[in-house]
């Protein structure tokens, strides 16, 4: 959370020379995170575990261990509680208070209230932090809980029914009306008070109730301090969106001593700035109040984790710094915890971590892991990832990551949907990358020709468990001829070393007789074709891909005798499958070492054939007897003529 | 021995620019340069003359032999056949059609080399995961605070008996406690790259980006290592003179935890006016904490960690000073942006 602390109320409490810009700087290098400082006051980053410095007196405490580290003079100027009676029953309010939803009640009766502006110093204190003042007894809630972080919260006192409260957990249904007008339903278990007359006036630890609230008229005002569980607090914040500066508070876990520090400061307000007179009982309803908890470690513990030698009698200083206690019994560190950090400091771990950032993160070593190294992952897929993502760029294909979040229409019925996406354009896990494709080519049709490609995962879905996330490569084409696109796959797959045959076969999603299947040693790869809306597309399972190919070509012996070259020109009837014609005649004639379609011209079809033998030079008149046979072959088959 | 050194040069010139043939230029080239041409026997000579005169002597020879060399070049090829055919070499080349590779995989690719340089190995885990692993396993139960800060997507499925509600996973860190229970004992270096979700969108935050995620556990691992590791990547991934520095934060899931910056590339830590303080913010790190260790079934007692998890878009925008306004942009499949990189 982000908290707001002017420098003169800081000061109030931090006695130091040091100037702004340098306890921004040190309390960020050691502490919380100063964002910036404007105008005199410090926009500071509080974690969630350190709700006990989100407030002008918590920065206070922290930048008084902390500048002394930097060599600047610092010290806090702490509130003491005073001489206050505390006590478990008043005459004045009769309250029964649920123990599990707050551990500290504390409350108490101030007379002859007179409602009126604050003073000067409490609106300009106000106002630097962002909080417009209303009037003396609204502001000194406000004053309290941003100079201490401990929300108070002040009913008419009259208006509390038979002076009765009881502190329960809501029932689901119940109703109540807050004193910002909003009527909330409650689902059960939020924490709300009672009065005698059976009516719900407050919403505890979020807002209070307009039935109870101060107003213009009144007179006496019941002071009310408290900590409460910080489970129920967020919960009940969460589910009514009422994030109150007070909930993110209380949510947090506060410090139920706190609750007397902010008593004591409600009461000296209230008689200063009303005229208000308290009563001299404070009502104080706390059935386990705070034992110091420990927390054991030992010096090679923390030298281990800082990686530094570093002296008892520093680690006692900077602790006590902190307001922690030290005792050591030769190694042994027992640490007693104050109550303010008694939700944070838990392990050695914590105890590690303030040291640390006391002693200074600047003054550790910097050094690298020495020992043993990790084995490599088997079959780790990124390499051949990378040299798919090369071979394609070097073949002009331009990469692109699209959202793997589609439309329904985008997707098969059964895909993953997501409970709370941020449109309908982004509601469904794709299982395929062709819409994204389509849709990413659409987006460029003002270019004139490209290939995109892309290699994510599509997410199938498996009946109570996560899904398949199957690694998908991808790609398609503008404006490029079909015989262009499909060199493109075919190149790939040769780079990869992936011996590969295609078959024809119609398939969804693409236009008819325009889909190849492209298959290795039996298994499918891919495919590749025309979409039914235009577009040259392919698609590949990457791990398919990884399990066919090689990474090094196999050797063959180099060919000790020459081939003969020669070209032979069909012509063809219409509908005939070039492709077949030369597997065909693959198939057919061993000792036809290579066949490529060199030129077309009207239906007249050139091909370049390489005849050779492996033990011998083949003679004109031997070569003449197999391109006999090919165009026999070809014309008996395929109706062509030569 | 200078003059001798001009006249044999000035003969030389005037001979071949009378030579009417290649081979007339070839008996030249041999009788000036060749093993024992005149300028070459020269050469020998140079031992002879005072040590002071030397260098200077050694330079006129020199000079001398490049410029007939040159001449003699230029004659050959006003002799040759080709002088006679007209060729234009300044016509521009046909270029191959030129790919790209998207930014973030050569971001990817940078940063995988950095670290595999100490020793990590690269790993992916799942994108679509369980609770259990992006959350519960990092010591953020139920309702905790501190999950407000991951804007998680939840997929509409039932959820897992032990493993909890099906999440987009929002962060690497989920990967952490799966590392731990492939790899049993450590020593354990882990950089796991992967895509994220965030119910995110605005200028500076996309529903999906990549994060890079940095886990070392073995014996006596302490928060020295992390330094020394986390300048070592800024050392040869933004340059040289960069440094890192770990400021206090908190996650559920390290204790102590960091945030890091890193030295301007521009100022190297005075301060500027591109970076004001002199650092930039890298993201968040920290010691593992021992409930995640023992998750992944490591113990706590003999073994310690840290990790660490950056954006990788962000860190990658910040080493090339790319200054991309809107992080939309790397995700909006333009040829435009595409073709830039």
């Amino acid at each position: 959370m982000n908290i707001l602390v002017s420098d003169i109320w800081l000061r109030d409490y931090l006695k130091t020379k040091a100037s702004q810009k340098e306890i921004a700087k040190y309390l960020s290098l050691s502490g919380a995170s100063v964002e910036k400082v404007e105008k005199g006051v410090y926009s500071i980053e509080v974690t969630t575990n350190r709700v006990d410095a989100a407030s002008v007196y918590g920065i206070a405490k922290e930048a008084s261990a902390i500048l002394p580290g930097f060599g600047v003079k610092a010290r806090l100027q702490p509130i003491k509680v005073a001489p206050l009676k505390f006590s478990g029953r008043v005459w004045y309010l009769m309250a029964k208070v649920d123990p599990n939803l707050c551990s500290r009640f504390t409350a108490v009766l101030i007379k002859n209230v007179e409602i009126k502006d604050s003073p000067a110093s409490i609106k300009e204190r106000l106002s630097a932090v962002g909080v417009r003042p209303i009037n003396n007894v609204v502001d000194i809630s406000n004053f309290i809980m941003h100079e201490m972080g401990q929300p108070v919260h002040t009913f008419d006192y009259d208006k509390i029914k038979k002076a009765t409260m009881i502190l329960r957990p809501s029932k689901k249904g119940e109703s109540l009306t807050t004193l910002d007008g909003k009527t909330h339903t409650l689902a059960g278990n939020d924490i709300v008070i009672e009065d005698g007359a059976g009516r719900l006036i407050d919403l505890a630890g979020i807002m209070g109730g307009e039935n109870s609230a101060v107003d213009e008229e009144t007179e006496n005002v019941l002071l009310f301090v408290q900590t409460y569980n910080p489970v129920n607090i967020r919960k009940t914040s969460m589910s009514l969106a009422a994030r109150t500066e007070a909930a993110e508070l209380f949510e947090k876990g506060l410090d139920p001593e706190l609750v007397s520090l902010g008593m004591t400061r409600g009461i000296e307000l209230f008689e200063k700035l009303t005229g208000g007179k308290a009563e001299k009982k404070v009502l104080d309803i706390y059935p386990s109040p705070y034992k110091e908890k420990k927390v054991k470690t030992d010096l090679d513990f923390i030298t281990s984790r800082l990686g530094l030698e570093i002296e008892k009698t520093k680690i006692t200083k900077i602790l006590t710094s902190l307001g922690f206690k030290a005792l050591w019994k030769g190694k042994i560190l027992e640490v007693g915890v104050p109550s303010s950090r008694a939700r944070d400091v838990i392990i050695p771990e914590d105890i590690v971590e303030e040291v640390a950032r006391i002693y200074g993160y600047q003054n550790l070593p910097s050094i690298l892991m020495q020992g043993a190294l990790p084995e490599p992952l088997a079959n780790a897929p990124f390499a051949f990832e990378g040299k798919i993502k090369d071979i394609l760029k070097g073949y002009g294909g331009i990469e692109v990551y699209t959202l793997s979040l589609v439309d329904k229409a985008s997707v098969y019925s059964n895909a993953l949907k997501l409970k709370n996406p941020l449109g309908k354009d982004s509601e469904y896990l794709r299982m395929s990358l062709a819409p994204s494709l389509i849709k990413a080519a659409k987006e460029n049709s003002g270019e004139e020709t490209f290939h995109l490609f892309e290699m994510a995962n599509v997410y199938l879905p498996k009946r109570g468990e996560l899904p398949t996330e199957k690694m998908i490569l991808a790609g398609i084409f503008r404006e490029t001829p079909y015989r262009v696109a499909k060199g493109i796959v075919e190149g790939l797959l040769t780079e990869l070393n992936i011996p590969f045959e295609v078959f024809s076969e119609e398939a969804g999603h693409f236009a008819p007789n325009r889909h190849l299947y492209i298959k290795s040693h039996a298994k499918i790869l891919g495919e590749f074709g025309e979409l039914s809306q235009g577009h040259l597309y392919y698609e590949f399972s990457v791990e398919s891909l990884t399990s066919v190919a090689k990474d090094v070509g196999s050797f063959k012996g180099i060919p000790k005798f020459p081939p003969q070259i020669e070209d032979l020109t069909f012509t063809f009837p219409e509908r005939t499958r070039i492709g077949e014609v030369i597997d065909s005649v693959r198939a057919k004639e061993k000792l036809v070492k290579h066949m490529e379609l060199t030129d077309i011209y009207k239906d007249a079809y050139t091909f370049r054939l390489w005849y050779q033998h492996p033990t011998k030079t083949l003679n004109d008149r031997e070569v003449e007897e197999i391109r006999k046979k090919i165009i026999a072959g070809i014309k008996e088959k395929f109706g062509a003529i030569n | 021995m200078r003059e001798e050194i001009i006249s044999i040069k000035n003969e030389a010139m005037a001979q071949i620019m009378e030579a009417k043939s290649v081979s007339e230029l070839e008996e030249l080239r041999i009788n000036y340069l060749g093993r024992s041409g005149k300028l070459t026997s020269l050469i020998r000579k140079l031992k002879e003359i005072p040590s002071s005169e030397r260098k200077e002597v050694g330079i006129l020879i020199n000079d001398s032999k490049n410029a007939i060399s040159k001449l003699l070049a230029e004659q050959k090829n006003r002799l040759g056949e080709g002088a006679r055919v007209w060729f234009d070499p300044t016509i521009p080349g046909v270029r191959p059609p030129r790919g790209y590779t998207h930014l973030v995989t050569k971001a990817i690719n940078e940063i995988s080399k950095t670290f595999e340089q100490i020793g990590f190995v690269r790993v992916r885990y799942p994108e679509v995961e369980w609770d259990y692993f992006s959350f519960g396993s990092l010591n953020m139960p139920q309702d905790h605070p501190a999950r407000d800060e991951w804007e998680t997507f939840f997929v509409d499925t039932p959820s897992h008996p032990t493993y909890g509600q099906m999440v987009l996973t929002p962060h690497t860190s989920s990967g952490q406690v799966r590392e731990m229970k492939r790899v049993k004992t450590p020593p354990i270096r882990m950089i796991n790259i992967a895509k994220c979700y965030r119910r995110q969108i605005d200028a500076s935050h996309i529903p999906m980006f990549h994060q890079f995620e940095g886990l070392v556990i073995d014996k006596g691992i302490s928060i020295a290592h992390l330094k020394g590791t986390l300048d070592y990547f800024a050392r040869n991934f933004f340059g040289k003179e960069r440094k890192t520095r770990l400021r206090p934060f908190h996650f559920q899931f390290t204790e102590p935890s960091f945030e890091v910056d890193v030295t301007c590339g521009i100022c190297l830590g005075k301060g500027c006016k591109v970076c004001k303080g002199g650092w930039l913010e890298l993201g968040g790190a920290g010691m593992v904490h021992p409930f995640v260790l023992k998750e992944g079934g490591i113990d706590p007692k003999k073994y310690s960690g840290f990790a660490f998890g950056w954006g990788v878009e962000r860190t990658y925008m910040m080493k090339s000073g790319l200054s991309v306004p809107d992080v939309r942009l790397i995700y909006s499949n333009d040829l435009k942006f595409l073709t830039q990189f």
